[in-house]
């Protein structure tokens, strides 16, 4: 069976996977210079490696309470098609294959409270990942601006 | 009549009708002026009748009024009667109540005599009696005297005792004192329970007084009501002798003579009697009198002997007491010169281990300083420690700062490796082995660095101890240095204590000195004490004595006096009584009416007396009763009042086991401190002894004098006792003599009034008689004078008629006249003689 690579990550309590392939890279956050009329979940920009990116706070997006900054904290740098965009958690420390199939349809309610972001979930050696649904969390952002 | 009669014949010779007529005529008016004589004649005798009846009734009244007044004057003679029958009681009463005076004077006599005699008696055995007491008194001054001295040098020794405890009571005062305080209130917790205890027996004993005095209360009531039924049967006897006497007193008149006669001479007798009762009664209050100011000063003499006897027996006590306080003081002594040694002994042995303790101290002094020493060094090292442990914590965390970004930089290589495909394999391999190694070093890192945390806390924690043990180190230096200040402190006591045991010693040694004297003085006084008590025992047995035989004399003096008062009394009432009764027979003959009224008075107030002799009976029994129940009461209260006292009593006793347990916590107090204070206090009571023993003495002395200035009066009034008494011996002899006489004068009287009393009865009896036929007579009287009255109307009614019949014949006789003249007129005719012989109508 095929397997593919992701990047977990946590933000609060629950990991997250997001496919390696619409990742471009993770780097360290220390701030985001804010967008002036942005909406209350997009951090602000960063420049990353010649380049400003935006910067959604994910703890904001799925309405959790905000933290202090850590070490820890991550910019996962995905791209969708042309578009680019960071996802500020909470950690990323992991790169592990998923099977194709390990992926189910997360239960109606879960979808309907989640706001569409989450695409699955996926079991493995026992821990439960959510598979983020990018292009969504991304492309609204990006609709938005 | 005699013309009817002269008409009757002129018609006797007519030849014709009328002529007959004429004649018949005259003859029936001569019949008629006949019958006419003849009724005045009858109304004459009748009237004659009547008037003679009359004058029957007239005299019979007049008996009948005299009868009535003979009636009048024998009911007048059964009253007067009557009061003589009183008179004659009375006179009899005076008599026996003389005769009865007489009895009680001369037992009286014959008890005076017997009181009279042992007087004199008396009298004597007072003499010897004062006689022995002057010898005891005397002998008890000189004691006395002896006592004073021995006193003085008592109160000496026990004053220079008492200076030499002084010094050494000091010490020990304050503790005593405290202890004393305490035992005191406790002490006085007791004695007030113990006088409330003794106020509720005063109070027990007032209630069973009250109960006694009730019981007697009952008991004089019932005597009262014994009296009252013994008045109802005396009334009832008074009553029966009553009526005898009223049954003679018929011999009244004879006798009275010879009443009089025995009853002057008895009042002669009695007066003589008086007058030698009067005599002995001066006697025998003179008697009462010196008897009385005999037993009086006898008295004085015994009470003062009894204080004598009491003071001398509270100086041998005194003197006992002062013994035992003197062993006591001895023995105390002796303890305090081993206290003292035991003292010497234990403040060398303080001496001792203060020094040694002194240098213990130096020596952990100079430790202090190098325990302080090393802990300033170990804090130095303490805080490098510290300082290097942050260094450590800064590289670590560089350390993880490096890992940190070796695993991002892996992680990128991974995502790179997987979109260079299968080209990027081995890649993504080592990429993967850089993450582990650098989460690896992450970890290590994470370690070390709570490791330093800890090590950091340990090194501040070590700090504070360190600081802390440098206090402790400077606390304890400070506190060697005041024990050394202390001990220094303790040396300089233990000196001044050994000084302080000396001049203990020395002052140990006065007292035992001082002790020694006062006990050999004690020996003495107690000697003296206890030769002065015997003396004064016997004293006070002589006067105990001598004070019974002067109450003795004093009450017969006063039974002597009291009879001898009764008798004169009893004289004046007989005289008083002899003399009513000399003026009662005088009354006897002429007052019979008097007797009479008084008789049946006598019978009135006897029932009445009975009357009210029964209810006064009735009221005293009721008393009683009422009188039982409130005695029942008044036991039970005074049963519940004697629950309470023991109660009380208990309650004191429960005061007294606390003092009891208070004393023995005082026993306990310290040895020396209570020693001492038993010196000063056994010195302060000998020294109050010798104070109360040189009281006493003098009270004993001025008690000596004044029993023998008693002594002096006694000698002199027991003479002028025996004087009286021989007086009075006499007196009441010649007195005897007198009575017997007078007695024998009484009974005489007596007989005399005996008789008189059976002949008044007769009397009365025949009195009775004559008014019974009186009322008979009085009966007869008027009967007669009924049937007078009868007669005289019976003869006036006759007189009446026979009036009556004599006017109907007169009319008769005219109506014939007229008949005749009529017939005369027709005759007249044929007659000439007709007119002539009828004159009128």
């Amino acid at each position: 069976m095929a397997t593919e690579l992701h990047v977990t990550f946590r933000v609060g309590t629950a990991d997250y996977a997001v496919p390696a392939a619409q990742v471009l890279h993770l780097e360290s956050y220390d701030s985001a210079t804010p967008v002036p009329g942005a909406p209350s979940y997009v951090a602000g920009l960063v420049q990353v490696r010649g380049r400003l990116v935006p910067v959604v706070d994910l703890r904001a997006r799925f309405g959790l309470a905000p933290v202090p900054h850590s070490i820890d904290h991550r910019v996962v740098v995905c791209q969708v098609g042309t578009r680019v965009a960071g996802l500020l958690v909470d950690s990323a420390r992991d790169v592990i294959r998923i099977e194709d199939g390990a992926f189910e349809k997360p239960p109606d309610l879960v979808e309907q409270q989640a706001g569409g972001f989450i695409k699955g979930i996926a079991t493995v050696t026992k821990k439960m990942f959510l598979l983020v649904d990018v292009p969504r969390i991304i492309g609204e952002e990006l609709s938005h601006g | 009549m005699a013309s009817n009669t002269a008409n009757g014949n002129g018609k006797r010779n007519g030849s014709t009708p009328a002529a007959t007529l004429a004649r018949s005529l005259r003859t029936s008016a001569g019949q008629a002026e006949r019958v006419e004589a003849l009724a005045a004649k009858i109304a004459q005798s009748g009237t004659q009748q009547a008037a003679a009846a009359d004058a029957a009734r007239a005299s019979v009244e007049d008996i009948v009024a005299s009868v009535e007044e003979t009636a009048t004057a024998s009911e007048e003679l059964a009253r007067t009667n009557t009061t003589v029958a009183g008179n004659t009681r009375d006179v009899l009463q005076g008599l026996e109540s003389t005769v009865a005076g007489l009895q009680e004077i001369t037992a009286s006599v014959a008890a005076v005599r017997k009181d009279t005699d042992s007087l004199a008696l008396a009298a004597d055995s007072t003499a010897t009696s004062l006689e022995q007491l002057g010898r005891s008194t005397k002998s008890t001054a000189a004691n006395a005297e002896e006592l004073s001295e021995t006193s003085a040098r008592l109160t000496s020794a026990a004053t220079e005792t008492s200076a030499s405890v002084a010094s050494a009571a000091l010490r020990g005062q304050e503790t005593a004192t405290m202890i004393e305080e305490v035992a005191t209130t406790v002490e006085q917790m007791a004695v007030t329970s113990a006088r409330l205890a003794g106020d509720s027996r005063l109070v027990g004993d007032r209630m069973v007084t009250v109960a006694s005095g009730l019981k007697e209360l009952g008991g004089s009531l019932e005597e009262v009501a014994a009296d009252a039924a013994e008045t109802a049967t005396s009334v009832e006897q008074s009553s029966a002798t009553a009526e005898e006497l009223a049954r003679s007193f018929r011999g009244v008149a004879e006798l009275a003579q010879n009443l009089t006669s025995a009853a002057t001479e008895s009042a002669s007798a009695l007066s003589e009697v008086a007058a030698s009762v009067e005599e002995v009664a001066a006697t025998a209050e003179k008697n009462a009198s010196v008897v009385e100011s005999n037993a009086s000063s006898i008295e004085q003499v015994a009470r003062s002997a009894q204080v004598v006897a009491q003071s001398a027996q509270e100086v041998s006590n005194l003197a006992s007491q002062n013994a035992a306080a003197t062993a006591q003081l001895e023995s105390s002594s002796r303890r305090i010169a081993g206290v003292v040694e035991t003292a010497r002994v234990t403040s060398e042995r303080v001496a001792v281990s203060a020094r040694a303790s002194g240098q213990t101290v130096g020596r952990t002094i100079a430790g202090f300083a190098k325990i302080r020493e090393a802990m300033g060094q170990g804090a130095t090292v303490m805080k490098d420690m510290g300082k290097r442990a942050e260094e450590i914590g800064d590289i670590v965390q560089a350390i993880n700062l490096i890992a940190d970004r070796t695993n991002l930089l892996s992680l990128n290589a991974s995502i790179e490796a997987a979109r260079a495909g299968e080209h990027g394999r081995g890649f993504a391999v080592i990429a993967e082995e850089v993450r582990a190694l650098a989460d690896r070093a992450a970890a290590a890192a994470t370690d070390v660095a709570k490791i330093v945390r800890s090590l950091q806390s340990v090194a501040r924690d070590a700090v504070s101890a360190n600081t802390d043990g440098l206090r402790l180190a400077d606390e304890g230096a400070q506190l060697s240095e005041d024990a050394r200040t202390g001990l220094q402190v303790i040396l300089e006591g233990v000196d001044q204590l050994a000084s302080s045991v000396k001049s203990i010693s020395a002052a140990t040694e006065e007292q035992v000195r001082g002790v020694q004297s006062v006990t050999a003085a004690t020996a003495r006084l107690e000697t003296e004490s206890r030769s002065i008590a015997r003396a004064s025992a016997e004293q006070t047995l002589a006067t105990s004595s001598l004070a019974r035989s002067g109450g003795e004399m004093r009450t017969m003096a006063k039974q002597t006096r009291d009879a001898t008062l009764e008798q004169a009394k009893a004289l004046r009432d007989m005289v008083k009584s002899n003399d009513q009764l000399t003026a009662n027979i005088d009354k006897v003959s002429r007052a019979t009416e008097e007797q009479a009224t008084s008789a049946a008075q006598l019978a009135r107030a006897v029932v009445q007396m009975r009357g009210a002799a029964q209810r006064t009976t009735t009221a005293m029994v009721a008393q009683l009763r009422t009188l039982t129940a409130m005695s029942t009461n008044v036991q039970e209260v005074s049963g519940s009042t004697q629950r309470t006292v023991t109660a009380i009593g208990e309650n004191a006793k429960g005061a007294a086991e606390i003092a009891k347990a208070m004393d023995a916590a005082r026993k306990q107090a310290m040895q020396a401190a209570r020693a001492v204070t038993e010196q000063a206090r056994a010195a302060k009571e000998i020294e109050a002894t010798a104070s109360d023993v040189a009281r006493l003495s003098a009270e004993v002395t001025s008690a000596s004098n004044e029993q023998a200035e008693a002594l002096g009066l006694l000698a002199t009034d027991a003479d002028s006792v025996r004087k009286v008494a021989k007086q009075s011996s006499r007196a009441v002899g010649e007195q005897s003599d007198a009575l017997s006489s007078l007695s024998s004068l009484a009974a005489r009287q007596s007989a005399a009034l005996q008789t008189i009393t059976r002949s008044t009865n007769e009397q009365a009896a025949a009195t009775d008689q004559i008014a019974q036929a009186m009322r008979a007579l009085r009966g007869q009287s008027r009967e007669m004078t009924g049937v007078l009255v009868g007669q005289a109307k019976s003869a006036a009614a006759t007189a009446a008629d026979v009036a009556t019949v004599a006017q109907e014949i007169a009319a008769l006789r005219a109506a014939n006249g007229e008949q005749a003249a009529m017939v005369s007129a027709m005759a007249g005719t044929d007659e000439d003689h007709a007119g002539t012989e009828d004159p009128r109508t």
